[in-house]
């Protein structure tokens, strides 16, 4: 049976909203810890080796490791949603002894400035700490609702997770969850490439096919792989991913209109088409 | 509906080829007949054509053999009919092609176009029903495809002969056609470019070949062993699961998809526009006659019409003047009498103009009993055929079928059971699976009775209360039912998918009506006549040799006490094993001479619908089904056939109906 990955997307997409709803509420996400004796060895080592692999991406930042900046970065964002900016309020949060120089570094790398006592995020911090908790958050909820991890140990791997998965991956994390609006604490995950396509292409559009009203016309989105002929057959007849079709009636068989072709079928091939409502202009 | 034997054993001639293709319905043997001027059955539903017809045209001084080939929707075939084209083109090596296309579905005519350019034959485009395209508001800038194709393209209205005069001029230019007009996803090509070292030379391009192996085509794995050592089929499959297990979807949907993603851009590159819907009387009808509340009523009147038509019209009134009035009145008493003064010899005279006789017996049932019944339901069929009303009648009764395990599609061959199940034992071919084929070869051979059966028995119940009718139909449904249901369940394999296309409803051509019932009338006349002929023969010795009663004794425990019938029924069912309608005249004339009540015509029309098929069915279902199925078929049927007819005789007497 081959795997039919949108199809999942769109049942977890149509769930996600409850289960959000009843986990939503258990708590507030906590920070990520950073061991700090262990990280300023680890900035000693990598300072005496010469450049990293991350400060090569960071190039101005040298001496501070990334990760430092994230957990700075991920703070703003989360005292933010919180309607907290003030500076202050975050120096007595943040467990990085350090936090002052860094952060000072990271004005001066345009991630954010100062408005007053306000941090205010620039264009790049921005886009940078939303990709972080969107990281972390998928992570969180990948953690504890596939694997089915503790609480603790979730917040542990997706405090790693976090600063190393690549845009790909986060992506089909994303698809595969179905897209979550929110992480199991109930905090809004920031939308990523992935879901803006889900939404403009599948979201609430996708019906399967037998859902069409009559009169109605549909684009198909995708057919689900049943039996290889029935797939051969149909697209020889036009019906394949992209075409339009209308549903003329239900009963006593189902009729659908491709272009100036009438085809009836029977409801077990239907089912197995879903489509997204088209507008009469298509 | 006709005996087409005489059209499968032509393609060995030695003319060069001229070959109709196209997607189904779409006019190709409209074509082939105004090409040969020979008729082949045109009608309004895919699936006309099973199988190949030749025929001979002088084009341009030069004489070629013209084949007219069962529609198809991919050159990957799903059915034997798609198979058989295919296998045309693959062992034909010279040939032109014709590639007729409904210009209302020109995308799907392109996408058959485009495997013809991949296979690297020429053809020339004609955009049939031209007329209705327009009228939908559809327009085709023809120039402009026609450079994207590099192909030639005609418009034409073939039902009415327009714009087929240039077929001939095209046909022999040399044009260049772009070979390769799709580049597939990357794995696919370079599995292409694997395989195609491995083949031999074919009458079509290697990269088809290739494109068909990968897409899993099974009915090429025959061409595969004649032509290529087991090694490299092996490779060669090898190479198509290894290119499978890298998508999730078939590999043949993948090439169906790219092929028309290119469709639909020639489409917009060209400018071809799609037309509003059309909002005829004619399509609100074709609608409502498909309409689960509308299509009950429209599915009823036509019975009814039916009924009228053949029963009354045919059955009744046609036949008492035929048989009474033009055979009893006017043509036996001279001829008897011509042949008392002419023919001296008295057993020479019994067997003209006796109760067994040719005249008396054989000509009277087959032209003033049969023919006129017949000549009523051909007409009828194909106002059905060419208005397009049997696909609807499918879609109707889908739900029913699916009862029997089988779908909507069954419906097409056991309707046009009801007009020659011969005929329609072949059309079983559109079927995609050989469990349904089966099921509804036997299901032909069981229960449906064909036209002439059918207009005998109408013409039978017409004078009976209608409850006796309302019994018969119901019966015999129940049983189809039953019987359809049991062999889907005992069957092994799977039943096909329910995918029928339907056809815009039409009206039908007067000229194509005439022409079609003439030729089934000229078919019936020629194959029909000599069987009874011949069973009249068969009686007339078995009863001069006193072996008639003999066998009336011996049948007496099954026809007179199962049945509760006449000794003298015995001999309709003898004849009725050489002719169906045969078997149903002879019960027609005991109830004529009052040998039978009403009771009695019920229990005896049960059987015989049921009893045996034809012997033309019979050798029909020996070429399809093969021997050994035949065989079985006929050996369930006979008890079954008596038994439901003695259960039903003791049944109305146990109830004292």
């Amino acid at each position: 049976m081959p795997r039919m990955p949108s199809v999942k997307g769109v049942r977890s997409s149509l769930l996600s909203p409850l289960r959000v709803h009843l986990q939503g509420t258990i708590g507030f996400g906590r920070l990520c810890q950073i061991d700090l004796q262990k990280k300023g060895e680890a900035m000693k080592d990598e300072m005496g080796n010469g450049p990293g692999p991350h400060r090569k991406r960071w190039g101005r930042m040298e001496g501070v490791e990334e990760e430092r900046v994230d957990e700075l970065l991920e703070l703003i964002w989360t005292l933010r949603e919180k309607g907290v900016s003030d500076l202050d309020q975050l120096l007595g949060e943040t467990k990085d002894v350090e936090a002052k120089s860094i952060l000072r570094l990271m004005i001066r790398d345009g991630l954010f400035h100062m408005e007053g006592n306000r941090m205010v995020l620039k264009e790049r911090g921005e886009e940078k700490a939303r990709e972080l908790i969107r990281r972390h958050r998928l992570t969180e909820r990948l953690l504890s609702e596939i694997f089915e991890l503790s609480e603790a140990e979730v917040e542990e791997e997706a405090c790693k997770l976090e600063h190393i998965l690549s845009p790909g991956v986060t992506d089909s994390v994303c698809t595969f969850l179905g897209h979550p609006p929110t992480c199991i604490h109930g905090k809004p995950i920031p939308r990523g490439e992935c879901c803006v396509k889900f939404k403009k292409e599948m979201t609430p559009l996708v019906i399967p096919l037998e859902e069409l009203g009559l009169g109605e016309k549909g684009r198909i989105v995708f057919i689900h792989p049943r039996s290889h002929q029935r797939l051969d057959r149909l697209s020889s007849l036009g019906i394949v991913p992209g075409s339009v079709l209308r549903m003329h009636q239900k009963n006593p068989s189902y009729v659908l209109q491709i272009g100036e072709t009438t085809l009836a079928l029977d409801r077990d091939i239907v089912k197995d088409i879903y489509v997204k409502r088209a507008m009469d202009a298509d | 509906m006709e005996c087409r034997a005489d059209r499968s054993k032509h393609l060995t001639s030695s003319l060069p080829k001229l070959i109709l293709i196209g997607n189904p319905n779409v006019g190709k043997s409209v074509i082939f007949n105004y090409l040969t001027g020979k008729y082949v059955t045109v009608s309004n539903y895919p699936g006309t054509t099973v199988e190949v017809a030749t025929g001979t045209v002088r084009m341009g001084g030069k004489r070629l053999q013209v084949i007219d080939t069962p529609g198809v929707n991919s050159l990957i075939p799903m059915s034997e009919d798609e198979k058989v084209t295919r296998d045309i083109l693959l062992s034909e090596a010279s040939k032109a092609l014709i590639q007729v296309v409904d210009a209302k579905n020109l995308r799907r005519g392109l996408l058959i176009s485009l495997q013809l350019m991949e296979m690297g034959l020429p053809f020339t485009l004609v955009l049939n029903m031209w007329d209705e395209a327009k009228s939908r508001g559809i327009t085709i800038p023809t120039e402009a495809l026609k450079k994207i194709l590099g192909a030639p393209i005609l418009k034409a209205v073939a039902t009415r002969r327009k714009g087929l005069e240039k077929v001939g001029d095209q046909i022999h230019r040399s044009h260049s056609l772009s070979l390769n007009p799709v580049t597939y996803p990357e794995p696919i090509e370079a599995a292409v470019s694997e395989i195609v070292p491995l083949l031999p030379e074919a009458a079509i391009s290697k990269r088809s070949l290739a494109l068909m192996l990968l897409a899993g085509d099974e009915s090429l794995s025959g061409w595969l062993h004649q032509n290529l050592s087991e090694e490299t089929i092996r490779r060669i499959e090898t190479i198509r699961e290894h290119i499978q297990a890298k998508f999730t979807d078939p590999v043949g949907y993948l090439i169906n998809q790219a092929r028309l993603r290119k469709v639909d851009e020639w489409l917009s590159q060209a400018g071809v526009t799609a037309g509003g819907p059309p909002r005829s009387f004619s399509t609100r009808l074709g609608n409502l006659a498909i309409h689960p509340l509308w299509g009950l009523p429209i599915l009823l009147f036509v019975l009814f019409v039916t009924y009228e038509f053949v029963g009354v019209f045919g059955a009744q009134i046609s036949v008492r003047f035929l048989e009474e009035t033009l055979f009893g009145q006017w043509l036996l008493p001279p001829i008897k009498g011509l042949m008392q003064g002419v023919v001296p010899n008295r057993l020479l005279q019994d067997f003209l103009i006796g109760p067994y006789g040719v005249f008396t017996m054989a000509l009277t049932y087959a032209l003033a009993i049969v023919f006129p019944i017949v000549g009523c339901f051909f007409l009828i069929f194909g106002l059905m055929e060419d208005s397009g009303y049997l696909p609807r009648l499918a879609v109707m009764s889908n739900q029913i079928f699916k009862k029997m395990g089988l779908n909507g599609k069954a419906v097409l061959p056991m309707v046009l059971g009801l007009g020659c199940d011969t005929m329609a034992t072949m059309t079983t071919r559109i079927l995609e699976t050989e469990k349904d084929r089966t099921i509804v070869t036997f299901l032909l051979a069981l229960g449906v009775p064909c036209s002439a059966q059918l207009g005998v028995i109408l013409g039978l119940f017409s004078a009976l209360p209608l409850g006796y009718l309302m019994t018969w139909v119901v019966l015999i449904c129940a049983i189809l039912l039953v019987v359809g249901r049991l062999a889907s369940k005992l069957l092994p394999g799977a039943a096909s998918d329910f995918v029928l296309e339907i056809p815009p409803l039409r009206v039908p051509q007067l000229s194509n009506i005439v022409v079609k019932t003439l030729a089934r009338i000229e078919w019936y006349l020629k194959e029909a006549v000599p069987l009874f002929v011949l069973g009249t023969a068969l009686l007339f010795v078995l009863h001069e040799t006193k072996l008639l009663d003999l066998l009336e004794r011996c049948a007496r425990p099954l026809i007179v006490s199962l049945l509760g019938l006449p000794a003298k029924a015995t001999e309709a069912f003898m004849i009725g094993f050489l002719r169906r309608d045969y078997g149903a005249a002879g019960l027609f004339m005991l109830a004529k001479e009052g040998l039978l009540d009403s009771h009695q015509i019920l229990v005896s029309l049960v059987t015989i619908t049921l009893f045996i098929p034809c012997i033309a069915q019979l050798f029909m279902m020996i070429k399809e089904r093969g021997l050994k199925k035949a065989f079985w078929m006929t050996a369930i049927i006979f008890p079954l056939a008596f038994g439901v007819g003695g259960l039903l005789h003791w049944a109305m007497r146990f109830l004292g109906v």
